[in-house]
């Protein structure tokens, strides 16, 4: 960005520790995307997105000084943005159709797939159980393997296994049901490919 | 070997769908901004000539921004009303299994007592 | 056969009413509940809820009316100053506690107070209590104290309890559903 100096991560993170407001702000510069990412897929309300991303990284200006390296801090931030997610959705009743289809936001790269594809599955993602969505989005979204997901989440490894295999199940299933000309999934991704 | 090969369409298809998406311009502003006015944030040391300039700007942005501030507000009284209501109604779901206890053990009690007049 | 639960609200309703012409005044003032930290901290699982007059307002303010549970609930509380659980699960059998109930029971021994079900099943090892306060022919107060092997629960309502109303809401919250059959109506509503 014009302006701001290429320090690496790990000065950031001495600077800001130490008091450095612009080093926080290209701190959060630099997460905001995947952090908000998170937000976004497990809230599905673009405003509450933001505003939970935000605390996230209230909370991180707050506790800065805990945070020891670069990989520390990626792991930190996956960490807090889901389990503030999911209690947030503990606390809350199911958004309505309307918020829901408006939770589909901007991506920063256009799509790969067919974005009809594309929609289904983030709404059949929202139809996951919170601890089970966290789960898909670490490891497709943030691309953790399984024990660095029950890491984070602090999820026996058998589970975060579990869910993945549950959840990928029941997308196939759902995504081969909903096909309006009957096709199975393994004729989408052929047409895909 | 099909359902294999369908598992891994289905995560590149996923990986695809789930790529990141940006915040709204202007999201590390906002953060400072909520930072400014944030009563728990944590005392910093001395100020930087630097940070002294970045502050003066945050703070005036801190008045244009103040329509947000009452924003997250909102969200906060609606958060506590949502968390009120979910008490509620789990207050009442637990009440109504306790009668239906009541209702299974008067049914089918050994040894029920009458209402009585205690302390009367 | 009629249905156990609809039984016991109609033993309970024409019994509060009677219970009403001979009642002095009731208090109105929540049970002052003991402190179950220790109890807390060996279960699984807890739900402790206190909410009172203006937290009961916020709750129904975020009722939804064209839901049939919530404009149920939101009926029921338009009367209530207060509701308070404490409800604990275990893992494993627990010891009655013993002094914490006769600490609530003591503060049901004054005037005012009945105890309207009382059952014992010693082979379940459950006791449950179910005492209410009448004023004017009113219920202003409703206390239920019920111990399972494994589940020790306390529920304090505080103000205009309608009972009928509460057996409206059968189905739902996991309330017994009560089929009345045709032709016949609970009597003595309160």
């Amino acid at each position: 960005m014009s302006g701001e100096p290429a320090w690496t991560e790990g000065t950031l993170l001495e600077r800001a520790s130490a008091g450095d407001t612009a080093a926080f702000a290209a701190l959060v510069r630099r997460h905001q995307r995947s952090v908000y990412s998170l937000s976004l897929r497990m809230l599905a309300d673009r405003f509450q997105a933001e505003d939970l991303a935000q605390e996230v990284f209230l909370q991180l200006y707050r506790s800065i000084r805990s945070v020891e390296s670069e990989t520390h801090l990626a792991f930190w931030l996956r960490r807090v943005t889901v389990n503030r997610a999911i209690d947030r959705l503990r606390r809350e009743p199911p958004l309505s159709q309307a918020a829901l289809s408006e939770a589909d936001g901007l991506a920063a790269e256009p799509s790969e797939i067919d974005p009809i594809l594309e929609r289904r599955l983030r709404a059949l993602l929202r139809e996951l159980a919170p601890a089970a969505r966290a789960v898909v989005l670490l490891r497709y979204q943030e691309d953790l393997d399984p024990t660095e997901i029950a890491r984070t989440l602090k999820m026996p490894l058998n589970t975060v296994k579990s869910h993945l295999k549950r959840s990928l199940a029941a997308l196939r299933e759902r995504l081969g049901n909903e096909d309006p000309d009957g096709r199975s999934l393994a004729s989408d991704a052929r047409t895909l490919t | 070997m099909s359902d294999e090969r369908n598992n891994r369409d289905l995560e590149r298809s996923l990986r695809a769908a789930l790529r990141p998406a940006d915040p709204g311009e202007g999201f590390a502003a906002g953060v400072l901004a909520r930072l400014a006015t944030d009563p728990a944030r944590a005392p910093r040391p001395r100020l930087s000539r630097a940070t002294a300039s970045w502050l003066a700007f945050a703070a005036a942005a801190s008045v244009v921004l103040g329509l947000f501030v009452a924003h997250q507000r909102q969200v906060l009284r609606t958060e506590q009303g949502l968390e009120a209501r979910r008490q509620l109604i789990q207050a009442l779901r637990v009440t109504g299994e306790k009668l239906e206890l009541a209702s299974r053990a008067v049914n089918t009690s050994e040894r029920s007592t009458d209402s009585s007049h205690s302390g009367a | 056969m009629s249905s156990p639960v609809r039984k016991w609200i109609l033993i309970l309703t024409p019994l509060a009413a009677l219970i009403a012409r001979v009642a002095t005044a009731a208090p109105a003032a929540p049970l002052k509940l003991p402190d179950f930290d220790t109890l807390a901290a060996k279960a699984s699982e807890s739900v402790n809820v206190s909410l009172d007059a203006g937290l009961l307002g916020i709750a129904g303010a975020f009722l939804d009316p064209n839901d049939p549970e919530d404009a149920g609930a939101k009926q029921l509380i338009a009367g209530l100053k207060g509701i308070y659980v404490r409800s604990y699960t275990f893992d494993r059998d627990i010891t009655y506690p013993a002094a914490a109930v006769d600490m609530m029971r003591k503060q049901l021994e004054v005037p005012g107070w009945q105890r309207l079900v009382g059952v014992r099943k010693d082979k379940e090892h459950t006791t449950v209590d179910i005492y209410i306060s009448v004023e004017q022919g009113k219920t202003n107060g409703l206390v239920i104290i019920a111990a399972e092997p494994r589940e020790f629960t306390v529920v304090n309502i505080v103000g205009n309890v309608d009972l009928e109303k509460l057996r409206r809401l059968e189905g739902k919250f996991g309330i017994p559903k009560v089929p009345v059959p045709e032709g016949e109506r609970p009597s003595g509503h309160l």
